[in-house]
């Protein structure tokens, strides 16, 4: 569709006063909003952003669309930027090895997605043929990354160019685009700084923002961690304490001490640490989740000595039918089974000689602890665990059983 | 039969075509190009905090370590930390005539001592992650208290550790909360642009910082007030280990590391390097959260002073950038609300009126909302309000925007 011949002029006043109401309506997205520098651009369809904090409009688009719905195009566009759609995408073209303009406006339209299920309504309607994962045949609010996993470009997609978002949503350099060194743009920590006040906004006053808001504002600067990583790090600084690990000692004189006569050299010992997994299941846990959380931990013990006789597995009841399989493939020593109760499974692995450097514990925290701090450090790997799952009694149907004990480093394993 | 003819004919021939080769290999020469990491590392360094560079093996680390030695002017000693016994960094024990009486001396080592006689120097410590955790300790006494063995490392001595990612390495290493405050976390990137023109023949050469004598005095004066301004309307931020558990191994925010932001500001200031050089360091020592917060402190610190804005309306110079301007705009306001005076509040609207000839319109309604609300009873309304004429037909566009939207959201609801 080509633009009329006479085209008007860009019209500030509707924009600033869309801008105006999209402020109204999102008051955390404020400094955001008034960071973008405003450009006129007769090539752009609509409006777009590039990843220098650009917003190139379009006359003729603000002539024919009402205020309320250019102020969701506003928010629109900005929430690209928060959200760093451009570098998410270009993370994932490489990740993915995606190229093409095909792919950057799969790109675009997945981001689309992530936005539009959650930024409009509340004062801001939803411009018609605005892009949703409904339109797509897909769920509501997920990532940019995995609606990009479930669509191919076809049918339902041909009307998806309601939007050309431009460089901003996905990376992709356009032909109106002023560039790096065009007048106006925010450095990235600029861009960061912007983050972060909305996100401080955000979270100031978390009652009236959507969940999806909420959600960026609390990992936009502390991206959760994975747990795989979490747990190792539990179990690396455990096993690296005192009285294990591969370390100096004086007890035995180095071999190097013969060509320096009159000093006295350690030697190197290699003493590497006995870790314990405990598991207590209760029937609740999933193989799939069992499996993998001791896969790991057996990763990490054996990265930490090299010896997997220095791992034993000491199962309680139910985990017998994914745990004894997998210590078969692995080699791994497995000690006698306990009770359902944890506290026995703490007091048979302290029992076993020689003792171990290290328990760890997985564990969907539904169980009594030991009363005191045993005799080696203590990871916890906990399961979540949803409502329905909980132990439940029927005598006081309010109790909620106690987390894991102060002296635990506990890290929370999930999907 | 012919190559070994040919070699022992002329065997220098042959060295002396290799040597060409390589020679030609050789033949590089270096453009000109910001390099925002090198900045910081360099900053860091000659600020004399001990800095930990955090980045994958084989990135050119030890490469820009050599461009800064030459750059500084500095000789470079390279110690490859997991190939050394703790007794290369603790000293050696030499047993003499009589211990009991004189004591055992700890011998340091021969790279130490001429580090000691050059009186000057950049010690840099490679592969701290993989050196054994004896190692480790006595290398951080090294960093921290600059002793090797009973020698002290002369002040002009510069110490850079290198660590290779957590994640990256199974056997890698956790700091210590305590020690993990004592460092400046530079991570290291590799730009594939900068490689691939590298390897080209075409290596980059970042311009850097030079301290301005004249700043000196201006430079102390704004990170003081920077970090006291902050922490004195944010005291929670003095002190704050974090909670997970990985995070602690990084940069937090403590008295300690606030002094260290401190000296860093100062440097910065008086070096004049840009914000995103200052925002790696910043960031750095103190963590993100903290670390931004600083920086729109500063960003604040920038904005004009709200009394002299008044002081002089019609000569005022505001913020280009939208948010920064309206951020400007609600310092003026409320300063006049602090200290509410016919002549300041007729100033302020004169300001307004001032920033709508010159900026977009809507981020003046909030602000003149605001000072409208200051009025006394005996106030009259000033002359330049007409000059906001456009203001009020503005917000009134908006207004009814939001009128329609909540009929249209009315009418669906009543469906």
């Amino acid at each position: 569709m080509r633009p009329d011949v006479k085209e008007p002029g860009l019209d500030l006043e509707k924009l600033y006063a869309a801008r105006l109401h999209a402020v109204r309506v999102r008051p955390y997205l404020a400094t955001a909003l008034f960071a973008l520098h405003t450009v006129e651009s007769r090539k752009v369809p609509t409006m777009a952003v590039d990843r220098h904090w650009r917003c190139y409009v379009s006359p003729a688009f603000v002539d024919r669309t009402p205020v309320e719905e250019l102020a969701g195009v506003w928010v629109h566009e900005v929430t690209h930027l928060l959200r760093d759609h451009h570098g998410r995408s270009d993370r994932v073209a490489r990740e993915r090895g995606l190229t093409g303009s095909g792919e950057r406006l799969r790109m675009n339209i997945a981001a689309d997605c992530e936005i539009n299920d959650d930024v409009f309504g509340d004062g801001l309607p939803r411009p018609e043929g605005a892009v949703h994962p409904e339109m797509l045949g897909l769920p509501e609010g997920e990532l940019m990354e995995d609606y990009l996993r479930q669509f191919q470009l076809g049918p339902r997609t041909r009307d998806a160019g309601w939007l050309d978002c431009g460089s901003g949503a996905d990376g992709l350099e356009r032909t109106w685009d002023l560039g790096a060194d065009g007048a106006e743009g925010l450095s990235a920590q600029e861009q960061d700084a912007v983050r972060f006040r909305v996100a401080q906004a955000i979270t100031g006053r978390p009652g009236s923002t959507p969940a999806g808001w909420r959600r960026w504002a609390e990992e936009a600067f502390h991206p959760p961690q994975a747990w795989r990583e979490l747990l190792g790090a539990a179990v690396r600084s455990a096993a690296y304490g005192s009285g294990a690990g591969d370390d100096y000692s004086y007890g035995r004189p180095s071999r190097r001490s013969a060509s320096v006569p009159g000093a006295v050299l350690p030697s190197l010992r290699r003493s590497p640490p006995r870790v314990s997994v405990v598991i207590d299941t209760s029937g609740s846990v999933s193989d799939a989740e069992l499996g993998s959380a001791l896969l790991e931990v057996t990763a990490i013990s054996r990265a930490l000595g090299g010896r997997r006789d220095l791992v034993t597995v000491l199962p309680c009841d139910a985990a017998a039918r994914i745990v004894h399989p997998l210590c078969r493939a692995e080699g791994i020593p497995l000690l006698g089974g306990g009770g359902t109760d944890l506290r026995t499974g703490f007091a048979a692995a302290l029992r076993a000689r020689p003792r171990p450097d290290v328990l760890v514990v997985l564990t969907d925290g539904q169980t009594p602890w030991p009363a005191g701090r045993p005799a080696c450090r203590t990871v916890v790997g906990l399961f979540p665990r949803a409502r329905r799952f909980r132990s439940w009694n029927e005598d006081d149907p309010d109790h909620v059983p106690a987390g894991p004990p102060e002296w635990a480093r506990v890290v929370d394993i999930g999907g | 039969m012919p190559t070994r003819v040919s070699s022992t004919a002329s065997p220098s021939t042959e060295l002396d075509v290799a040597g060409a080769l390589l020679a030609l290999l050789r033949d590089t020469s270096t453009e000109p190009r910001p390099d925002p990491q090198l900045e910081a590392l360099t900053l860091a360094v000659a600020a004399d905090l001990p800095v930990l560079l955090w980045g994958e093996p084989g990135i050119g680390k030890t490469a820009a370590l050599t461009q800064l030695a030459a750059s500084l002017d500095l000789p470079l000693t390279t110690v490859i930390a997991s190939v050394h016994e703790p007794t290369d960094f603790s000293g050696l024990p030499i047993v003499g005539d009589d211990p009991s009486e004189q004591g055992v001396p700890m011998a340091p080592p021969e790279w130490a001592v001429r580090l000691v006689r050059a009186g000057r120097g950049l010690l840099f410590l490679d592969e701290l992650s993989t050196a054994p955790p004896a190692v480790q300790a006595a290398l951080l006494r090294l960093v921290l208290e600059r002793r090797v063995g009973t020698l002290v490392l002369p002040p002009d001595v510069r110490i850079v550790a290198a660590a290779n990612p957590r994640s990256s390495a199974a056997d890698g290493w956790e700091l210590s909360p305590p020690l993990a405050n004592r460092f400046v976390h530079l991570r290291w990137t590799h730009d594939a642009e900068v490689v691939v023109r590298g390897l080209g023949g075409v290596w980059p050469r970042a311009t850097l910082p030079r301290l301005a004598p004249e700043k000196l005095a201006e430079a102390v004066d704004v990170a003081r007030r920077a970090v006291c301004g902050l922490l004195t309307a944010r005291p929670a931020l003095v002190h704050r280990l974090p909670s997970g558990e990985a995070l602690r191994g990084g940069p937090w925010p403590s008295p300690r590391s606030w002094e260290m932001a401190l000296r860093l500001i100062a440097f910065a200031t008086a070096a004049g390097v840009s914000r995103d050089v200052l925002s790696q360091l910043v960031r750095g020592v103190v963590g993100d959260g903290p670390g931004l917060e600083l920086l729109a402190w500063l960003d604040r610190m920038d904005l004009p002073d709200p009394e002299l804005l008044l002081a002089d309306p019609e000569g005022a110079e505001l913020p280009e950038r939208g948010d920064r301007r309206q951020a400007a705009l609600e310092g003026v306001v409320e300063a006049v609300a602090r200290r509410p005076e016919r002549a300041r509040w007729d100033a302020a609207w004169a300001l307004l009126a001032r920033a709508l000839e010159s900026g977009a319109p809507d981020l003046v309604v909030v602000p003149a909302t605001t000072l409208a609300g200051l009025r006394r009873e005996d106030w009259d309304v000033p002359a330049s309000i007409e000059r906001l004429a456009g203001v009020v037909s503005l917000s009134r566009r908006a207004d009814r925007a939001g009128d329609r939207v909540a009929a249209a959201a009315g009418a669906g609801a009543g469906r």
